[in-house]
């Protein structure tokens, strides 16, 4: 689902209704329809998967809290997303970035050996694997951005919005993303 | 040769995504006619868009719903550490204040070494949050050994060194230590308000289930079951 889907925001709309008038059902709807969305949001924000779903249920409990304020006629996916990035900064602060060696990600010898290469350019679990590596790679503020647009499919100024920046801020993260996502890739661009 | 046309490559993403006005695009694909340099980084931010759009999506192991309505129940602040630590600094640095929760806490720890019986009386969160789990899932880690594990949940086993209050935020912590009488290594575990566990006794043996973690704040640089979920009593 996209911000943009007119139908599903329309029967959002209701559910976020009743949910603010106290109906438990509705947030829990809320929350099956949110939950993978702000997990990954999560998830890439931190670079670290230990605390994820710990973010996840502080993030959800605060949504639940914040909802009488929330106003109908603004975006509640871009809503809850900052909520969520507002969350992974709280977290962040004070706490080093864990770094996973980008060594570890190029591996073994067997993996850079052409004979094994065909093997892998099949493999689309180590494909994808090695895909997520690399965007772990990069710094936070680049990985929500790459989150937002690539997992969310939000507009440049969507995610303005979500990040408290300017849509120029986004653009130029974004190509800084693309760019050094590919020049670390790039040695392994047979596998890929 | 390298190419100062900054305002048309700061679109290259935009251009990619398909999000920029005609005109605009007219003027990137010009511009690209005749410049070698431009069509070359182009191409390297294609292939970096590319692998973008394939990036791995993931679910939560646990549906964490039990635990969010077991917070929203309790009324217990949904905050991290850290913020309530802010909303709660002021009173929080009043010695009074310190010297009240201290004492609480020595209380609290003789009453259960005394009784030699975990105290009764679990909040009603921490028993949702308990049931939530599935301690089978956790990654059995020895004390020694927490450096090497790379398990987000892990049940690890020792003797309760210290308790304590965290001077920050007023959260309790213990130590988990394989040997009560020699110093070594050692995990510290925290509990955490909203899951509501009661602390175990200090001298005591039990089995701590949680999110594993290292602390790598100055002066810490230690591992940590940070929340603790479980707490099992195997010797007291």
């Amino acid at each position: 689902m996209k911000i943009g889907d007119s139908q599903t925001h329309s029967d959002e709309r209701e559910t976020i209704a009743a949910a603010q008038r106290g109906d438990r059902a509705a947030f829990k709807s809320l929350y099956d329809r949110y939950r993978d969305r702000v997990y990954n949001l999560i998830f890439y924000s931190m670079g670290d998967d230990l605390c994820a779903e710990d973010v996840l249920q502080i993030v959800f409990v605060k949504v639940y809290r914040g909802l009488p304020r929330f106003r109908s006629e603004a975006s509640f996916a871009t809503w809850i997303y900052r909520i969520t990035i507002n969350e992974c900064l709280n977290q962040q602060r004070g706490r080093g970035a864990p770094h996973i060696p980008f060594e570890a990600l190029l591996g073994s010898d067997e993996e850079l050996n052409p004979g094994a290469a065909a093997d892998l350019q099949h493999a689309d679990r180590e494909r994808s694997e090695i895909i997520h590596r690399a965007i772990m790679e990069l710094s936070p503020k680049l990985r929500a951005v790459v989150a937002l647009k690539y997992l969310e499919g939000l507009t440049y100024e969507e995610i303005a919005s979500v990040l408290g920046c300017s849509p120029g801020t986004v653009a130029s993260r974004l190509n800084r993303a693309l760019r050094e996502l590919e020049a670390r890739l790039r040695p392994l661009r047979r596998l890929l | 040769m390298r190419c100062w046309r900054m305002d048309l490559r700061r679109s290259f993403a935009k251009y990619l995504n398909g999000e920029l006005e005609p005109s605009a695009v007219r003027r990137i694909e010009d511009h690209l006619l005749d410049c070698g340099w431009c069509r070359t980084r182009l191409a390297h931010l294609r292939n970096g868009h590319r692998l973008a759009q394939e990036m791995p999506r993931f679910t939560p192991q646990r549906d964490r719903w039990n635990a969010i309505e077991a917070a929203i129940d309790s009324g217990q602040p949904a905050t991290t550490k850290k913020t309530v630590f802010a909303g709660w600094r002021d009173v929080l640095l009043t010695p009074a204040f310190a010297f009240s929760v201290i004492g609480v806490a020595a209380l609290a720890a003789s009453v259960f070494v005394a009784s030699g019986r975990r105290a009764a009386g679990e909040g009603r969160a921490g028993t949702l949050v308990a049931e939530a789990l599935d301690l089978s899932e956790f990654h059995t880690v020895n004390i020694a050994d927490i450096e090497q594990n790379n398990k987000p949940h892990v049940v690890a086993e020792g003797y309760v060194s210290e308790l304590r209050v965290n001077d920050e935020d007023g959260d309790l912590s213990f130590k988990l230590v394989d040997d009560l009488g020699r110093p070594g290594p050692f995990i510290v575990c925290e509990i955490i308000d909203p899951i509501k566990l009661t602390p175990p006794a200090v001298g005591s043996r039990v089995r701590v289930y949680g999110v594993s973690r290292y602390d790598g704040q100055t002066d810490h640089n230690w591992y940590e079951v940070h929340p603790v979920l479980n707490i099992e009593v195997v010797r007291q």
